[in-house]
């Protein structure tokens, strides 16, 4: 449901049909609910299964997910986070592309990457199959977007485009099935424009089995129950889930929150970007304002409206959905406003290769304007970053091209709930990083170092997490491209906790000399026996340091968690007796 | 003379078979499990059962055991040092990053199993192809040792980066920590795996040191007070990854007998399949607190060569026996929002479902059963008797809360039970591109049989076995096991012929170290093989002659491109490669008779009838109940029926059909129909 008022977009999902919808027991709901969970899960299954690139079986890059024929979410897989409120605008634009519902078919699976209509950049490519019910209505949708190694951007990955156009191929919604048959001209000029046309191809048909599975598991959900039962019943679930996290928005006062954030640069201009953001909570209703917000960027800062409603839907989400898998229900208490032309809606062709980085600075700053109000229902700032890092070239031997690439792990901020681990940004909260071993089997890099930092969390009575120092030395020359934010502004701690070390990249050439610190730097070239270094984040701290317990002050200390030294400056009470324990 | 004991201790129960091989008689017991010294309920269980010429007469004792699965629960292990490669040292701790509650703000890992300062790092470093990057400072070694010393370190586990691909820096590790005097256990990760991924290989050598002193020192415990009592056969433990070991092999390597327990039921679906040639399974074992399901495809479970227990990693074969949170002692509960859920607490055993009248209030799956009538009068052999009123009473509060009758609300606990149950069989099945509705269901465990009707019927399946002794099937099945031992190695290449003539040579090795330890029987090998790029590779059983291949490379090409097809879909016509080769030698144990049907002539009288609710109907409808032992071989019985046996009880609905198969096991075929 979209309107503009005065220049300003509103998004929000359609409300609730109430009583409209007919009685259904909640029996039959929850039945329902847990078999289109699973089903979703089936979809992830295969696609991991049958998928080419680490950045999806192992990194688990990508989001599947089950839609009903009105587009509203009936299930997602535990999978990426950020893709997980945009699935819906890419169905739709996918549909629009190949001109509308009245054109597709049974066994039709369409492709789309528009960044526009996927929030995302082109290389993360949505499948989008419809389902039909005894091939004649169509009961719903299944769609993967996934993230492909390079679909042909202007470098496999980049910080600095200047519009769509340097960004990648755009497929603007085609039928890459057409009837259950594969679409050979469609298919040939995808693999045509991919550097790494063989990891291409394994992707597209893994997406595609992955849709299928979830296509086949729909059905036969449907079947069981009956087209009325199974719409009766999915209204239930949508109201019971919106039920439930309305249940928890009460409990956060009434106000307006603002809060400000910053992008360290825009990628190509050298400048700090600030922006504000407004949470405003009436009941149970919240509307995230990100209409104070910078006019569209210069370099691919820029985040397109279905990453924006979805950052806000994540960062909704996982605030008050009691840890269930979401589902359209759990969106319906949230309003998004934003300014056409605007950093958070860009329009076309604006450069937006960087759109994942602007909307976790949303989620961030929106925790930050909810702490405002309820300090104990959020967790100090985080490294704040996925800290992505992008890798290809050409191997020695064999003269063939190789690209791989990884988010990195970040401190976590310390909450009522105690100190803070290291994992993930939230915003890829099921990605995992991968392995050293595996690594090292497939690219010409030697680990030096893959550990905690001493003394990067921020102190508190409760700590943040450690940041990471990975250390990559070049066995043979390479590109890199690091698209890591928040170098400058340092992960914040909560009610007096302190900050931590803000992230960092920097490179030691073989002959001594180093680089500066940095953050977005696009195909960066290091030679054989180069040092590149990246210094993930740690957590903010939580509560006064003063009231940290001595003894987890100690403990801290031999474990080699903190330096003698950082204790004595943050914990004095500690050493009370001049010397710990 | 073959005689056999079987003892399964799970997390309520310890369940005790007897198999006597010349007479093919079997008795089974049940008795409380003793938690903190398991091998008390072992030992009751054989005092009970067996007369002391009985026990000097067992051949082998067979065990399934939740020792060292208990030991990382509770978090009860050894207090261990771990020797890492210097800038490593916190592998356990960075993970691979995920959040196990992805939608949880607020989660962290639990804490590693060796705190910081006991990871020690040490400056040496062996490349992915096992070139030697930096040699190894044993002055480093010798530091540790001496710190561990001070520290209180009883096991000691050494996982270097790519020891995988070279062990030699682990192996003078080993030698240099002997040397300065350390004298307790040693986990060697290139032991444990010879495979890559370093969080999960230090994972699984670091659960190894952990729970080995405990798990010796009970199997120790165990054999010396099954020696007292004269027994002077061969114990035998069962591996996660199937098949069995014997206790001075589990001693050496605890961590293969993490989920020792859940695989003896899917090992013996397995023999059963083979033995009764019943074809392909799915299981349903369904306990107090959990659901395991199992697939059993050409007569054996499904292997993984990973597992995952308590969040963590485990680097080792393991049957793919899947388990949610859903049983008998399930309690249902109305949440926030309003909908009905079941599970996953339980009432356990204590103090276990309200109609046991033991101080539960919450409504369990039981009560739910029993107020439908499915459990028949709710007087059992075991002496116990269910009380009603407190069912009732205790699913009233959410019958209430839901304004909805009681009856209606037992319905929805069965009913949503059974459907979170399917959708887990659903899973194991689809996602190898196997269609449940060809496969039989095998129900077991003490209420696997009440549910199997409301299962076949979610998932379309035609037949449900519910095999001899089912509510003691897991103790039963550990007698079928074979003793095995398999070997690693991961190695990537090409598969051409050259690879061909590799994958010979590793396994002239492998089976030349397992035939140092094993007196095998039958060689078996496994290939796991990828399309070039990918990472998941598919494990391709590859025939074997004398310990060698009998396929060439397109041959095995062509086995890999069959295995895809099937799983996938589609036939790749990409080149694969070779990851890692996996040999396995396997005796087998004297052949067992099946268990004869007892039998005994029902005679003529029809059986008493009591009113229970048909799931089918959709109403309540007279139900024959009749007690197995009274259905002899080839006794058929048109359902609704309730048959209840000395450990389970198993629901019949309308329109199934009960033949009694000489082979001891009951098949339910569905004949259709609502009426």
């Amino acid at each position: 449901m979209t309107r503009c008022t005065e220049n300003l977009h509103v998004y929000g999902a359609a409300p609730s049909r109430g009583a409209r919808a007919g009685a259904v027991d909640p029996i039959t709901t929850e039945i329902i609910r847990h078999s289109l969970n699973s089903a979703a899960n089936q979809m992830k299954r295969a696609l991991i299964r049958t998928a080419y690139s680490p950045t999806i079986y192992d990194v688990f890059d990508f989001a599947a997910a089950i839609y009903d024929s009105e587009f509203r979410l009936l299930a997602q897989a535990p999978s990426l986070p950020l893709f997980m409120g945009t699935l819906n605008f890419c169905i739709q634009a996918a549909l629009e592309g190949v001109g509308g519902v009245g054109n597709v078919s049974s066994g039709d699976i369409l492709l789309y990457n528009n960044p526009f209509g996927t929030g995302s950049h082109p290389q993360d490519a949505a499948l989008v199959m419809p389902v039909f019910f005894d091939d004649a209505t169509i009961i719903g949708y299944t769609a993967i977007k996934a993230h492909w190694l390079d679909i042909g951007a202007k470098e496999p990955y980049c910080t600095d485009t200047v519009d769509m156009y340097q960004e990648g191929t755009i497929f603007p919604g085609v039928k890459l099935f057409n009837a259950g048959e594969l679409v050979r001209d469609i298919y040939g000029i995808a693999l045509a424009n991919s550097r790494v046309p063989k990891a291409a191809a394994g992707d597209i048909m893994a997406q595609a089995i992955g849709v299928r599975a979830g296509a086949e598991a729909l059905l036969r959900v449907v079947r069981r129950y009956g087209v009325p039962l199974f719409e009766r019943s999915v209204e239930q679930m949508f109201d019971h889930a919106e039920a439930s996290i309305r249940g928890y928005l009460e409990r956060i006062p009434d106000g307006r929150y603002v809060a400000r954030g910053q992008m360290d640069n825009n990628g190509v201009d050298a400048e700090i970007v600030p922006f504000d953001l407004v949470v405003e909570v009436d009941g149970s209703d919240v509307t995230v304002d990100f209409s104070g917000c910078p006019p569209t960027q210069n370099g691919p800062i820029n985040c397109p409206l279905p990453s924006t409603v979805s950052a806000s839907r994540i960062a909704i989400a996982m605030l008050a959905g009691s840890n269930e898998s979401p589902c359209e229900g759990h969106f319906r208490p949230l309003r998004v406003i934003t300014r056409p032309d605007s950093m958070f809606h860009p329009r076309s062709p604006a450069p937006s290769f960087l759109y994942g980085w602007p909307a976790m600075q949303a989620i961030d700053i929106i925790y930050r304007a909810v702490s405002d109000a309820m300090p104990q229902a959020v967790p100090a700032s985080s490294g704040g970053d996925v800290c992505g890092l992008v890798w290809w070239g050409i191997r020695e031997k064999t003269g063939e091209p190789w690209a791989t690439g990884s988010p990195h792990p970040v401190g976590q901020g310390a909450s009522s709930h105690g100190d803070g681990g290291t994992l993930t940004h939230i915003s890829e909260a099921a990605t995992r990083f991968a392995p050293t071993e595996v690594w090292e089997s497939k690219t010409p890099w030697l680990l030096e170092r893959v550990q905690l930092a001493k003394d990067s969390c921020g102190a508190g009575k409760y700590r943040g997490g450690l940041g990471i120092d990975f250390h990559f030395f070049l066995l043979e020359d390479s590109f890199v491209t690091t698209a890591v934010e928040r170098t400058k502004l340092p992960p914040w701690g909560l009610l007096g906790g302190h900050d931590g070390r803000p992230n960092a990249v920097r490179y030691r050439r073989a002959d001594g000399t180093a680089s500066e610190i940095f953050g977005k730097i696009t195909g960066l070239k290091l030679r054989k026996g180069d040092v590149l270094e990246l210094l993930t984040g740690g957590g903010g701290g939580y509560g006064p340091p003063a009231e940290r317990e001595a003894a987890a002050v100690v403990e801290d200390v031999r474990n080699g968690y903190i330096s003698e030294e950082y204790a004595r400056r943050h914990y004095p009470h500690a050493f009370a007796d001049g010397t710990p324990e | 003379m073959g005689n056999r004991i079987g003892i399964d201790v799970g997390g309520t129960f310890t369940d005790f078979v007897y198999y006597d091989d010349e007479t093919g008689a079997v008795s089974v017991t049940k008795v409380p499990t003793t938690p903190l010294e398991p091998e008390k309920g072992c030992l009751r269980a054989i005092d009970a059962a067996l007369r002391p010429e009985e026990v000097n007469g067992t051949r082998w004792f067979l065990h399934g055991t939740t020792v060292g699965l208990n030991a990382l629960l509770e978090r009860r292990g050894a207090t261990v040092g771990l020797l890492v490669t210097e800038g490593f040292r916190d592998i356990l701790e960075i993970r691979r990053g995920d959040r196990a509650e992805m939608y949880n703000l607020f989660w962290t890992p639990p804490p590693a199993l060796v705190p910081r300062r006991r990871r020690q790092t040490v400056r040496e470093r062996i490349r992915a192809d096992g070139a030697v990057h930096r040699p190894m400072e044993l002055s480093d070694i010798r530091a540790a040792a001496t710190f561990f010393r001070e520290e209180g370190v009883s096991a000691i586990a050494v996982a270097f980066l790519n020891a995988y691909a070279n062990p030699d820096h682990e192996l003078a590790a080993e030698r240099e920590l002997r040397a300065a005097g350390f004298a307790g256990q040693i986990t060697l990760s290139h032991r444990v795996s010879g495979e890559y991924r370093e969080y999960e290989r230090t994972t699984t050598t670091v659960i190894d040191a952990y729970v080995k002193e405990r798990m010796s020192n009970y199997l120790l415990r165990l054999q010396r007070e099954l020696g007292r009592r004269g027994f002077d056969g061969i114990p035998l433990i069962v591996r996660s990854g199937g098949g069995a070991m014997s206790f001075e092999e589990a001693r050496e390597r605890s961590f293969e007998t993490i989920i020792s327990g859940p695989v003896a039921g899917a090992e013996g679906a397995g023999a059963l399949s083979r033995a009764c040639g019943l074809g392909d399974l799915v299981t349903a074992d369904v306990g107090g607190t959990s659901f395991d399901t199992c697939l059993i495809l050409n007569g054996r479970p499904q292997l993984m060569y990973e597992g995952e227990i308590i969040g963590l990693p485990v680097q080792t074969p393991w049957v793919d026996v899947r388990s949610i949170g859903a049983g008998g002692g399930s309690i249902a509960y109305v949440d926030a929002g309003g909908l009905l859920r079941v599970g996953p607490r339980s009432a356990g055993a204590d103090p276990g479902p309200a109609c046991y009248a033991r101080g539960g209030v919450e409504p369990t799956l039981t009560d739910a059963a029993y107020v439908l009538g499915m459990l028949g009068s709710g007087t059992f052999e075991s002496g116990l008797t269910l009380n009603a009123d407190l069912a009732t009473a205790a699913l009233g509060t959410v019958a209430g809360t839901l304004h909805i009758d009681v009856d209606e609300t037992a319905r929805g606990i069965m009913s949503i039970a059974a459907a979170a149950m399917a959708n887990a069989m659903r899973e194991i099945t689809i996602e190898q591109g196997i269609d449940p509705r060809g496969l039989k269901l095998l129900a077991f465990g003490g209420a696997g049989p009440l549910m199997g009707c409301l299962l076949a019927d979610e998932l379309d399946m035609p037949e449900i076995c519910v095999p001899p002794y089912a509510g003691n099937f897991s103790a039963w099945g550990l007698l079928a096991a074979d003793v095995t031992q398999t070997k690693a190695r991961t190695r990537i290449m090409r598969l051409d012929e050259s690879a061909i003539s590799d994958v010979n040579d590793l396994l002239r090795d492998m089976f030349a170290d397992l035939a140092a330890e094993h007196q095998s029987q039958a060689r078996e090998a496994v290939l796991d093989v990828r399309l070039q790029g990918q990472d998941h590779s598919l494990n391709i059983d590859v025939p074997l002659e004398d310990g060698r291949l009998t396929v060439d490379s397109a041959g095995l090409a062509r086995l890999f491109a069959d295995s895809y097809e099937t799983m996938y879909g589609w036939r790749p016509d990409e080149p694969a490669e070779i990851v890692s080769v996996r040999a396995t030698v396997r005796t087998s144990l004297p052949r067992r008779q099946l268990p004869p049907v007892s039998g005994r002539s029902a005679g003529r009288s029809p059986p008493p009838k009591m009113s229970a609710y048909s799931f089918r109907a959709k109403t309540v409808r007279d139900f024959s109940v009749v007690r197995r032992e009274d259905l002899p071989a080839g006794a058929s019985l048109r359902g609704p029926a309730i048959i209840t046996e000395a450990t389970t009880t198993t629901y019949v609905d309308v329109g199934w059909q009960i033949e009694m198969n000489p082979s001891g096991c009951m098949m339910l075929k569905n004949e259709g129909g609502r009426q």
